[in-house]
């Protein structure tokens, strides 16, 4: 079953195409990173899958549904969970306001108006467990703002995960966090389940080769390579392009 | 035929005014991002200074338009040197900030001048009609096209072909670079705004042909050039003229043929804008 | 936080006392006034409501909306016009024929207005309320003979044989009305809805991509700030016996902001105390200087931005914030 199915998919941004008309798909379970250097449209990408952005021609499908014209709040339902390349907490408000938020985001009673939030005692007790799962309990009501980055971004793809998502977009997750914190982040990814299918942009080759099975190289916004990790190592075109790859990959101790 | 000709001519005549009020409107809001609510309030200013030099003092129009022009934009400068530029970025702010001073000024000149509406005044030059297409016509309304037109064309000069138009282009469109680049854009935006409430001024003066002078301009001409701004889009000049123009023809015809929907005809243009093109015809996305 | 539980106690101490005292003042203090004492307390009430509703969608929401006099007056001119055009002074016919109309307005300027984003919005909302201002300037219609607006707007009948109202029994009736309003406005405030709002405010891209359908709750807060602000407008209407254009205008708009910024603007009660200044301002001005009252007023807002930015309530807010620590409130 495709989990993600992009056909012929373009976006033109005055005389720039971010994105070229890329196709790939990916299958439930799957973990796909993509990669390549600065503005090859990686994030472009992700903001017409996640529907920030809408495309100038192509398809998009999502579990077998075709979601190019709905709206990012219905593809939320539908089961696309995102963390934003800067992270997109609300920063003035506490950790528990934006949990709240989160989980109410995707059930009916987000649009209650004659309750107070903490009466609705089941999403209550789903955001105390979540943030006691990650370690975040003690500080539900500190404002965002007033937390390590790592913190800050270890709650923003906790609370992806918190809704159940069915495609986990993670654009940049190590960006600006230290190696321990990176490591961090692996863990919980490696620790999800096949039901889930995560979908990576990274700049850092040692995450990306140890989470992914499965590599799409972007540059001016097309797909010059599609493969494993070893085949994308191995592609002449890659090398090129991404100068200095060799090094990093010895450095992460990738064979 | 005649019927046609003389609603086209007011028509223009009236855009050519909405035009002026609506361009430094629209200047300052692409330019620097700043709504300034009290832009109806320095056309009063200039109408009323306009009117004691050309009426009451008797001196000739030209000088008058220079004073009105003068005056709004000091007192403009003013406001933006004296407040307006801690508020940059803060839309609420300014637009309580500069509200304030639409009701401070209109009582002001109601304080000084008094309550008494004064008549449209003219250059004794434009005084009178004039046989045009066969029709008659009157000479100020004329003058205000052919006023309208050279400020039109020097203001188009200013934006796309001098340094600080520019300037005021890429401050428009990237404010950080511009600066990183050792621009002053303190400067530039002190000078744009001077200008844009120089521009608000002589349009109260020029205006006055056809308005008179009142108290409760700043409200009315604030108004007029929300609309304006609405429909030609914001940030250029030849937004505010095509809105200016289309908007005068559209509610001069409208009157001529609905008297009793006055200004009806530019709010329903405006919706109709909003509904199809919400930034407007020429807009630039702020 | 190292907040001890004595200082919670006797945060929440204060917090009892001070309501209790302005709930006091509230209940008896037309004992205590003449007619036109009571009437400026009516006036306190009705602006307070306006100033409360507008404050969710301004201070809650982040929408800066320049034209929600509409919806003020909206509800008062159908007041107007059954007294003038129909002789109906029923309340329970003006009142929700009223509400009704506040709240279609609003219903509709949100149609339109939500199309803006950014200044857009602000312009357009400030020229729609200037649509029915213009609107009601003139036609005919809605208009007492000579005059712009309609005039010799009595108080409600309540169809009770035996009660008329008179401007004691009129301030009960709003107090009622503005403390169950408050009630209520509350209680959105701290629902899953009234979170989202904020959530809005501080970065809507996120709220979208989390499951919220944006456009829809900023519409409904249209269509409830609308309900709020013509509640308002109605019992204005009848206090003030008179309804003129200007009450849907530009110049309606600008108070409850004003009102919302100086009291503390996104906080719940602040809105209450601006409109108390203002109320107090106004009340001076017109016995001391009627003519440079639009002056005394393009100053009050001029010293609000410059120096009261954040509110009167800044100060009070720290004891609130403490009493809410934890006793199951969200803070924002």
């Amino acid at each position: 079953m495709e989990a993600l199915r992009v056909e012929g998919l373009t976006k033109h941004f005055g005389g720039v195409s971010a994105v070229n008309n890329v196709s790939f798909s990916i299958e439930v379970g799957e973990r796909l990173a993509i990669i390549g250097p600065n503005g090859a449209g990686k994030t472009t990408l992700f903001n017409l899958i996640n529907g920030q952005v809408s495309a100038t021609s192509g398809r998009i499908f999502f579990l077998g549904q075709d979601v190019t014209d709905l709206p990012t709040h219905l593809r939320a339902h539908l089961g696309q969970a995102r963390a934003f390349q800067i992270i997109s907490l609300l920063q003035r408000l506490s950790v528990l306001d934006n949990t709240l938020l989160t989980l109410h985001g995707t059930k009916p009673s987000r649009f209650k108006m004659f309750q107070p939030v903490r009466q609705f005692t089941e999403v209550y007790d789903q955001a105390v467990e979540t943030l006691k799962s990650l370690d975040l309990w003690e500080k539900m009501d500190e404002p965002i703002k007033n937390l390590a980055y790592g913190e800050q971004r270890r709650l923003e793809i906790g609370l992806g995960l918190a809704i159940d998502p069915k495609l986990l977009l993670l654009d940049e997750p190590s960006a600006g966090l230290t190696k321990e914190e990176s490591a961090d982040i692996i863990n919980i990814i490696k620790k999800l389940g096949q039901e889930i299918t995560v979908l990576v942009v990274d700049h850092d080759m040692g995450m990306v080769f140890e989470l992914a099975e499965r590599i799409i190289v972007l540059h001016y916004g097309q797909i010059i390579a599609d493969g494993t990790p070893e085949e994308i190592q191995a592609d002449q075109r890659v090398r090129e392009i991404y100068m200095g790859i060799e090094e990093c990959i010895d450095h992460a101790g990738v064979s | 035929m005649d019927w046609f000709i003389t609603n086209m001519l007011n028509g223009l005549s009236y855009g050519m005014v909405l035009f002026l009020i609506a361009s430094g409107m629209s200047i300052v809001l692409g330019a620097m991002g700043v709504a300034n609510l009290a832009h109806g309030a320095l056309y009063m200013v200039g109408a009323y200074i306009g009117w004691t030099v050309v009426v009451k003092w008797k001196v000739n129009f030209a000088l008058g338009l220079l004073a009105g022009a003068l005056g709004g934009g000091l007192v403009g400068l003013g406001i933006e040197r004296g407040l307006l530029r801690h508020l940059y970025k803060q839309l609420n702010e300014q637009v309580l900030l500069t509200f304030g001073f639409v009701y401070i000024l209109s009582n002001l000149c109601l304080w000084i001048w008094g309550g008494m509406p004064r008549m449209p005044f003219t250059a004794k030059v434009f005084m009178g009609p004039i046989e045009l297409f066969g029709i008659v016509y009157p000479k100020p309304r004329l003058a205000v096209i052919l006023i309208g037109l050279i400020l039109a064309v020097g203001l188009w000069y200013l934006q796309d072909r001098t340094r600080i138009g520019a300037v005021v282009r890429a401050g428009m469109d990237d404010k950080d670079t511009t600066m990183a680049l050792g621009i002053n854009l303190e400067r530039a935006f002190a000078f744009i705004f001077f200008t844009c409430a120089f521009i608000a001024g002589a349009a109260g003066v020029v205006g006055a042909q056809l308005l008179g002078v009142h108290t409760e301009l700043g409200l009315d001409v604030l108004l007029l050039a929300l609309i304006v701004v609405i429909v030609g889009g914001v940030g250029s000049i030849q937004g505010a003229l095509l809105g200016g123009i289309l908007i005068g023809v559209i509610d001069s015809f409208g009157k001529a043929v609905f008297p009793q929907l006055a200004m009806f005809t530019m709010y329903l243009t405006m919706i109709v804008i909003l509904i199809v093109r919400p930034t407007g015809l020429l807009g630039r996305k702020i | 936080m190292g907040i001890s539980r004595r200082e919670i106690g006797r945060s929440r101490a204060v917090r009892v006392v001070l309501f209790v005292i302005v709930g006091v003042i509230l209940l008896i203090n037309p004992f205590f006034l003449s007619g036109y004492g009571q009437g400026v307390m009516t006036r306190f009430l009705c602006f307070a409501l306006f100033a409360m509703s507008y404050n969710i969608v301004f201070g809650y929401t982040g929408l800066l909306s320049l034209g929600h006099a509409a919806f003020f007056g909206a509800g008062g001119y159908v007041v107007g016009v059954l007294k003038l055009r129909y002789d109906i002074t029923l309340f329970w016919i003006g009142f929700p024929l009223g509400l009704l109309m506040s709240t279609i307005t609003a219903a509709l300027f949100g149609i339109i207005a939500l199309r803006a984003t950014g200044i857009y919005f602000l312009l357009v909302t400030f020229a729609l309320g200037q649509m029915l201002y213009s609107l009601a300037w003139n036609v005919k219609w809605l208009c007492s003979p000579g005059m712009n607006g309609i005039t010799a707007i009595p108080l409600p009948d309540l169809g009770i044989p035996g009660v008329t109202l008179n401007s004691t029994s009129f301030y009960y009736i709003v107090l009622g009305f503005f403390l169950i309003s408050a009630l209520l406005l509350h209680r959105l405030v701290r629902s899953p809805y009234g979170l989202a709002l904020v959530g809005i405010r501080e970065d809507e891209s996120r709220m979208k991509a989390i499951g919220y359908n944006t456009w829809f709750y900023k519409w409904m807060v249209f269509l409830i700030t609308g309900f709020f602000a013509g509640i308002a407008g109605i019992l204005f209407t009848y206090y003030n016996f008179f309804i003129s254009p200007k009450h849907l205008g530009i110049s309606t708009s600008f108070l409850p902001m004003v009102m919302s910024i100086i009291g503390g603007l996104g906080t719940f009660l602040g809105p209450v105390i601006g409109a108390a200044i203002y109320i107090l301002v106004e009340t001076l001005a017109g016995t001391a200087l009627p003519e440079r009252w639009p002056l005394i007023l393009g100053g009050l807002f001029i010293v609000t931005i410059m120096f009261a930015r954040k509110g009167i309530w800044e100060y009070l807010l720290r004891l609130w914030a403490e009493t809410s620590f934890r006793d199951g409130s969200t803070k924002s």
